[in-house]
């Protein structure tokens, strides 16, 4: 083929659109990349919900350097829905445990807030989940996320397509985001840890209950949005007893006897599913995460307190997420 | 027809109990002194929490008018010629979009979400709101579940088929592009069925109306009652709502001898006995009056409920204020008795 003018036009022309075709899908989809050169993580042995979590937990985040001194903490545990009997929400004697620690740490303020996805009454699943009484004895502000006030967001990622969400003033304008999840398997994004839970902070009054828009924009899409955008401070994640199976609402309570501390939600949740017996990787918004939100790699996590021990049995999932056990 | 509420602004809670008239409330119970000293005071609350724009926030903390908060409170309130409900009634209209649906809130997108519903029952009376509300009737007519689609039929009858559901029974979805879910199809049902004729472009009001009533029934849970929509899960059955099976229950008002119905409404009154939350009991109330069931302990269990004008929440107030005129509440969502 001879290279004259005509060729060489036609043969950049053709470059050029395929370019502009595929250069979008190797462009990175989130905005900046926020993680730590190192991150940190505590395992720590809770066989039961006691009093004394309190002094476990406090002891356990004197291992994390945090200065807290002076802010808005907002505590955000994972409450979805209320079933006699069921392990489905984060227990609230660990919520009341991380205020009283963080209010001892000097905190301006401590309050929980959370959006329920799939139960409208707020005040009910606080009820009969065992919040309301806790919150109310120990002066502990609530607000519901589903009814927050709004501001409208953009996102700093574009894994799902969307722009904006309206999301609630209060996680927005926190100095300090702790994400309180269970440790939950999920039939739709194989694990519910702390990267999941924080779709809980999309309004169900703008949204809906569920939040169906999120599930056509893709679950694990939506969770890597959303956590680009408010960023989490720190993870508290309640292990102690957890769901395997069916989760988030009908799975089998699994004794693990965990709760989980970490400065960075990817390393927490790649520590947690390790601690299920899946590997992290295998689940997208973790390892899509390990790109810019922390890190999943052991050799970039400092663990400290007990050891990850996976488990002999790991947890059961919907046959859809039976790759999550690896090999 | 409505019965006049409220007929003033209070400048505090005191004033509103004072200038409060004993005939505007008729709480036919053994407590209804304490009962109607309760009811006034949550009153003057809603009342306090008027923005000055005439919206109601969601939250006590808030200033940002929401939909929901502002139709409800509306019909809480409702004496047509109070300046409280004027006020109500003029910012619904101006906050009309475009295309006849209603935002979310005051500053939301104007694409319209569920809560147009919701704002057609709440201007049901108003003679000056009338295109408005034939705007909204329009804007439902065309608004349905993403199942409506055949596409997304066909996958979620061949592909897709963890959640238990018939997709060719679809109602209304809380926002575009989504699901038919059970609450929106419910008031959605009941807005598109205090439509006076099926003419004029709304001939198919009908064949809608029964859709999705049918959508209602396929989703409710296999023992009856009803929670989002999602009755069976990957093979589980999930555990119904109180909320969602009362909005259910009363968009059925006129189905009470259905078995579903009948199931539903015998998981509802046991579940009663015990609700503590002042949002599904007053729902709850509502729906088992809307099927001629006695309520008038459960207003006085709900009116019992500690602190109930310092609830956070303002649909949760204006709920207590309907429930405890459930006759009045019935007329203005549509439901004879």
């Amino acid at each position: 083929m001879i290279l004259n003018r005509r060729n060489f036009l036609v043969g950049t022309a053709a470059l050029a659109a395929g370019a502009s075709v595929s250069v979008p899908f190797f462009l990175p989809k989130y905005h900046a990349d926020r993680r730590a050169k190192r991150s940190r993580v505590a395992i720590l042995n809770v066989e039961q919900y006691v009093q004394r979590i309190d002094e476990l937990l406090g002891s356990g985040l004197r291992l994390f350097r945090m200065n807290i001194q002076g802010k808005t903490v907002v505590l955000k545990p994972n409450l979805v829905d209320y079933m006699p009997g069921s392990a489905i929400n984060t227990h609230p004697l660990i919520v009341l445990a991380a205020a009283q620690a963080y209010r001892s740490l000097g905190a301006k303020s401590v309050l929980v807030a959370e959006g329920p996805g799939h139960q409208r009454d707020t005040q009910l699943v606080l009820s009969q989940s065992g919040y309301a009484d806790l919150l109310r004895n120990f002066a502990i502000p609530f607000v519901d996320l589903n009814r927050d006030e709004l501001i409208y967001t953009r996102l700093r990622a574009s894994y799902m397509g969307m722009k904006s969400l309206w999301l609630p003033r209060t996680v927005l304008e926190a100095d300090f985001l702790v994400s309180i999840p269970k440790i939950k398997a999920h039939h739709w994004a194989g694990a519910t840890l702390s990267m999941k839970n924080m779709l809980g902070t999309v309004p169900g009054a703008r949204y809906g209950w569920p939040k169906n828009i999120l599930h056509w924009r893709g679950i694990q899409e939506s969770i890597l949005d959303v956590c680009a955008t408010i960023p989490v401070h720190f993870v508290i994640v309640d292990g102690i007893i957890a769901m395997e199976g069916n989760g988030p609402l009908s799975g089998t309570a699994r004794p693990l006897g965990k709760i989980v501390l970490a400065d960075d939600p990817v390393a927490a949740d790649a520590t947690c599913a390790r601690l299920m017996g899946f590997e992290p990787d295998r689940i997208l918004h973790i390892r899509e995460g390990a790109k810019f939100l922390g890190n999943v790699s052991p050799s970039l996590i400092d663990q400290v307190g007990e050891a990850l021990t996976p488990p002999t049995t790991p947890f059961d999932v919907v046959p859809e997420f039976r790759h999550l056990h690896g090999v | 027809m409505h019965r006049k509420l409220l007929a003033f602004r209070p400048t505090s809670p005191s004033s509103a109990i004072s200038l409060l008239t004993v005939e505007r409330f008729r709480i036919k119970s053994a407590a209804v002194k304490s009962d109607r000293v309760v009811l006034i005071g949550v009153l003057a609350e809603l009342s306090r929490r008027q923005l000055p724009a005439g919206g109601w926030a969601a939250l006590r903390s808030s200033a940002q008018a929401s939909l929901e908060s502002t139709c409800l409170s509306t019909l809480a309130i409702g004496s047509d010629d109070s300046d409280e409900v004027r006020l109500a009634q003029e910012f619904l209209v101006r906050l009309q979009n475009p295309n006849g649906s209603w935002p979310a809130f005051f500053g939301d997108d104007r694409d319209g979400v569920w809560v147009t519903s919701l704002a057609v029952i709440a201007l049901r009376d108003v003679a000056t709101a009338i295109p408005a509300r034939l705007a909204g009737i329009h804007w439902l007519m065309k608004y349905q579940g993403k199942e409506a689609n055949w596409f997304w039929r066909w996958k979620f009858l061949t592909a897709d088929r963890h959640v238990r559901f018939d997709p060719d029974k679809f109602g209304w979805p809380w926002v575009p592009d989504t699901c038919s879910w059970v609450v929106p199809t419910a008031f959605a049902i009941l807005a598109l069925s205090q439509v006076p004729c099926s003419c004029g472009g709304l001939e198919d009001i009908p064949i809608r109306v029964d859709l999705g009533i049918e959508m209602l029934m396929d989703r409710a849970c296999p023992g009856g009652g009803w929670n989002a929509g999602n009755g069976v899960v990957y093979g589980s059955t999930l555990a119904p709502h109180p909320d969602d099976t009362a909005i259910a229950l009363l968009a059925l008002n006129n189905r009470t001898q259905h078995p579903v119905v009948q199931a539903s409404l015998k998981w509802l009154e046991q579940t009663a006995q015990t609700l503590t939350a002042p949002w599904s009991l007053a729902w709850t109330i509502l729906a088992l009056a809307s099927h001629g069931r006695a309520v008038g302990p459960l207003i006085t269990t709900l009116m019992a409920l500690p602190d109930l004008s310092g609830n956070d929440d303002t649909c949760t107030l204006a709920l207590v204020c309907l429930a405890a005129d459930s006759s009045r509440a019935l007329a203005a969502f549509g439901v004879n008795l």
